[in-house]
């Protein structure tokens, strides 16, 4: 690596940097999605069931029922029930998608609740199965916990608890009410650079045979090897810009700051911004048109969002699903991210996944060297 | 609205989308791979979690609740010596769970005293801890009463139970099992015919402007009218056989098949196929170059997958993205999509969508023709 090396990578460098200022689907990349982003997953999406519509059969007309009907309501994840008087009835509610579970309260309520055997049924509509998952645990929380007769203040106490055979304490670290947006917030640095790092480099090699300039720059005394690189040092630049944006709206916004090592988390990021600034050199590399390029980017940002675990957990995936997320940059980049971000984790931590991205890296350097010779058409 | 230079444009359309097998593979493919890949992905159900046990008791009954809690196949055990260790893998991420049995495990099981363990849940994958919690207390729960009657008596008759305590009977509809794979596959529908059409119109046409050939057709006698319908009904006859593929792949593949009306559910995505057409119409119609549309498009689908109801429920927003979220049409497609797959409602109960839709499409192709027009 020569002096000249350096110096003709910084001259591409250079001049991809004054291209660029003025390309405005840069600039949207840069400065409207990551507003957008950081919108939508800090106050919008969240796993937790709210404004669930709900009905209630009662059968039973009696003010035990009715205390039950308001005790579900107080937990504040329902909208006021609608009283519905047959199973047809209920049975239209759920398929018109108007309510996401029906409570059955059967004739003989009161019978059974002296008999201390209360018994109600919950109708789930399981087309949205996460949703009725969680509305139907919550249901039968309440209604566990539910006192059918009102016991005096002082004498509740008294009441012998039923030991349970094995009694669990349990305790939820790093994020105590499991809230979404801690989760999505985490991983935010690693949608928005995988978006910027994979749209702005996967067209510029096409673009510029297309337009003829990669020809001129062939013709300098410079390599493919330093153009290659030239054309991706501004946007490490960027990169870096964008997990300051990251990082500091999400704790100026919404209080989620980094728990571990800032110096870790700043290095962990180079190995990352590397492998998907190559991902897009090779999409440029193989495309032949920007047209092609642009879709090929396109429906590699999906499955690496929906697969690395940035939305959904991975270890939800069944095995081969989880393996494949794996060739994903950002897969070893969000567990980082959650270990530095959420459990406070250090440099050690992430060595594992630094090494994955680095072995991405120097295997997708291979495989541009191998597609990139320098072609002249 | 001439039938002969309708038919001529069609023609056209066709041998120009023949000739590029590039974006027939693009076509066929995305529409397939997404739909198996989403299909996937959801669950509700926890397989082969790492669980750390640090267990300090070392006894028969410990190593057999570790046993039980490892044979469902929710849980992979691993040992760790000390609670040190165990901790630590828990903040390097290797555990998503862990268990501590207290040295006096065996003495309170024998005792008659409720034994305690403590678990420890990694909230750094909220969702995941969510749903774990559930299966460990069940696992424990069940675990827990075989290794009681050694001990303790059968549980007290029900005269003398606490007052409280209503037992629920829950069934789910329409999806007995609380699968995720037939709301997924309903939704990909929604996410495929909304995104990859709005992009394949958006670039088609970019690229036609930036060869010339979209100003030659500008200056033959076709009406706007027919330049439209030209690029959208070839394209659209692609897309409803797509609808047709991914109707059997779901079926054959993950063995997921509409539970409604197949042929409505088809007729409802083709018209909704030809909306979404005109709306990346209209995005490269507003676009110099086909980064600048596809810019468009994707800044367009951002909201479009996340406040769709695609991955997360629109209810669950704050008020004002539930509305934002009523203004797409791609909410409505996905409501009825999910409809028509899952809980076989028919039109009668998908009015009120199906009027939204009807409308949105309506404004959309306005919008396409009139840019097209403004161009000349």
């Amino acid at each position: 690596m020569s002096r000249r090396f350096w110096s003709n990578v910084l001259a591409v460098a250079y001049r991809e940097a004054r291209i660029v200022r003025h390309d405005r689907a840069f600039l949207g990349v840069v400065l409207m999605q990551p507003i957008m982003m950081l919108v939508i997953f800090g106050l919008v999406l969240s796993n937790k069931p709210a404004n669930v519509p709900w009905a209630v059969l009662d059968r039973s007309a009696d003010t035990v029922a009715r205390r039950l009907v308001a005790e579900v309501q107080a937990t504040g994840y329902f909208r006021p029930p609608r009283a519905i008087a047959s199973y047809d009835q209920a049975r239209d509610l759920l398929q018109r998608g108007q309510a996401l579970a029906v409570l059955v309260v059967p004739e003989d309520f009161r019978r059974d609740v002296e008999r201390g055997r209360p018994r109600v049924q919950l109708l789930l509509d399981g087309s949205d199965p996460l949703s009725a998952a969680r509305v139907g645990a919550y249901v039968a929380e309440v209604a566990g916990g539910f006192a059918t007769r009102l016991v005096p203040a002082g004498t509740r106490h008294a009441a012998p608890r039923l030991p349970g055979p094995i009694d669990v304490r349990q305790r939820f670290w790093f994020n105590p009410t499991l809230s979404d947006r801690i989760f999505f917030l985490a991983a935010f640095a690693g949608m928005l650079l995988t978006n910027l790092c994979l749209s702005v480099t996967s067209g510029g090699l096409v673009g510029e045979r297309e337009m003829g300039t990669y020809e001129q720059m062939l013709a300098l005394p410079t390599t493919p090897l330093e153009i290659v690189l030239g054309k991706l040092v501004p946007y490490v630049v960027v990169s870096y810009g964008l997990l300051l944006f990251a990082v500091l709206s999400s704790g100026l916004a919404f209080g989620v700051w980094p728990h571990g090592s800032w110096p870790a988390l700043f290095a962990i990021t180079l190995p990352f911004v590397l492998a998907s600034l190559a991902i897009g050199v090779l999409v440029s590399v193989l495309a032949q048109t920007t047209a092609q390029s642009v879709f090929i980017t396109v429906f590699f940002i999906m499955p690496s969002f929906v697969l690395s675990g940035v939305m959904y957990p991975y270890q939800f995936m069944p095995r081969g699903v989880r393996d494949l997320g794996g060739l994903f940059p950002l897969r070893w980049y969000q567990i980082a991210l959650r270990r530095i971000v959420e459990r406070g984790a250090g440099f050690a931590e992430v060595l594992g996944p630094a090494l994955a991205l680095g072995g991405l890296f120097a295997l997708l350097l291979v495989l541009i060297r191998w597609r990139m010779k320098p072609r002249l058409g | 609205m001439s039938w002969r230079r309708l038919r001529t444009l069609v023609v056209r359309e066709v041998r120009a989308t023949l000739r590029d097998p590039f974006t027939m593979t693009i076509l066929i493919t995305v529409p397939l791979v997404a739909l198996v890949l989403f299909g996937f992905v959801l669950a509700t159900d926890v397989k082969h979690l790492a669980l750390g046990v640090h267990d300090a008791s070392g006894t028969a009954a410990s190593r057999r609740l570790i046993a039980d809690l490892g044979a469902s196949g929710t849980f992979d055990p691993r040992p760790y010596a000390t609670r040190a260790a165990l901790e630590r893998a828990l903040v390097a991420g290797t555990i998503s769970a862990a268990l501590v049995i207290p040295p006096d495990f065996d003495r309170d099981l024998n005792g008659g005293e409720p034994p305690q363990v403590q678990v420890i849940y990694d909230g750094g994958e909220a969702p995941l801890a969510g749903n774990a919690e559930a299966f460990i207390r069940s696992l424990l729960a069940r675990s827990g009463a075989s290794l009681a009657p050694r001990v303790a008596p059968p549980v007290a008759p029900p005269a003398a139970a606490p007052p409280g305590g209503v037992e629920v009977v829950t069934r789910a509809l329409f999806n007995p099992r609380l699968e995720g794979k037939p709301f997924m596959v309903a939704g990909t529908f929604g996410f495929v015919l909304s995104f990859l059409t709005t992009i394949i119109t958006a670039v088609s046409i970019v690229n036609e402007r930036l060869t010339g050939t979209f100003d030659q057709l500008q200056v033959t006698p076709a009406t706007s009218g027919e330049i439209l319908l030209g690029k959208l009904l070839p394209l659209g006859a692609v897309f409803a056989l797509d609808v047709v593929l991914m109707m059997l792949v779901a079926g054959f593949v993950l063995g997921v098949w509409p539970q409604g009306n197949a042929l409505l559910f088809i007729a409802i995505s083709s018209g909704y196929v030809f909306f979404s057409l005109a709306l990346g119409l209209y995005f490269s119609a507003t676009s110099s170059t086909a980064a600048e549309a596809v810019q468009k498009t994707v800044l367009f689908s951002i909201p479009l997958v996340q406040l769709s109801g695609f991955a997360f429920p629109t209810r669950n927003m704050p008020f004002v993205f539930r509305w934002l979220a009523e203004a797409f049409p791609a909410t409505h497609y996905i409501r009825v999509s999910r409809a028509i797959y899952l809980r076989a409602a028919g039109p009668e109960a998908l009015a009120w969508e199906l009027t939204v839709l009807a409308l949105s499409g309506v404004v959309f192709v306005a919008l396409a023709l009139r840019t097209i027009g403004a161009r000349t």
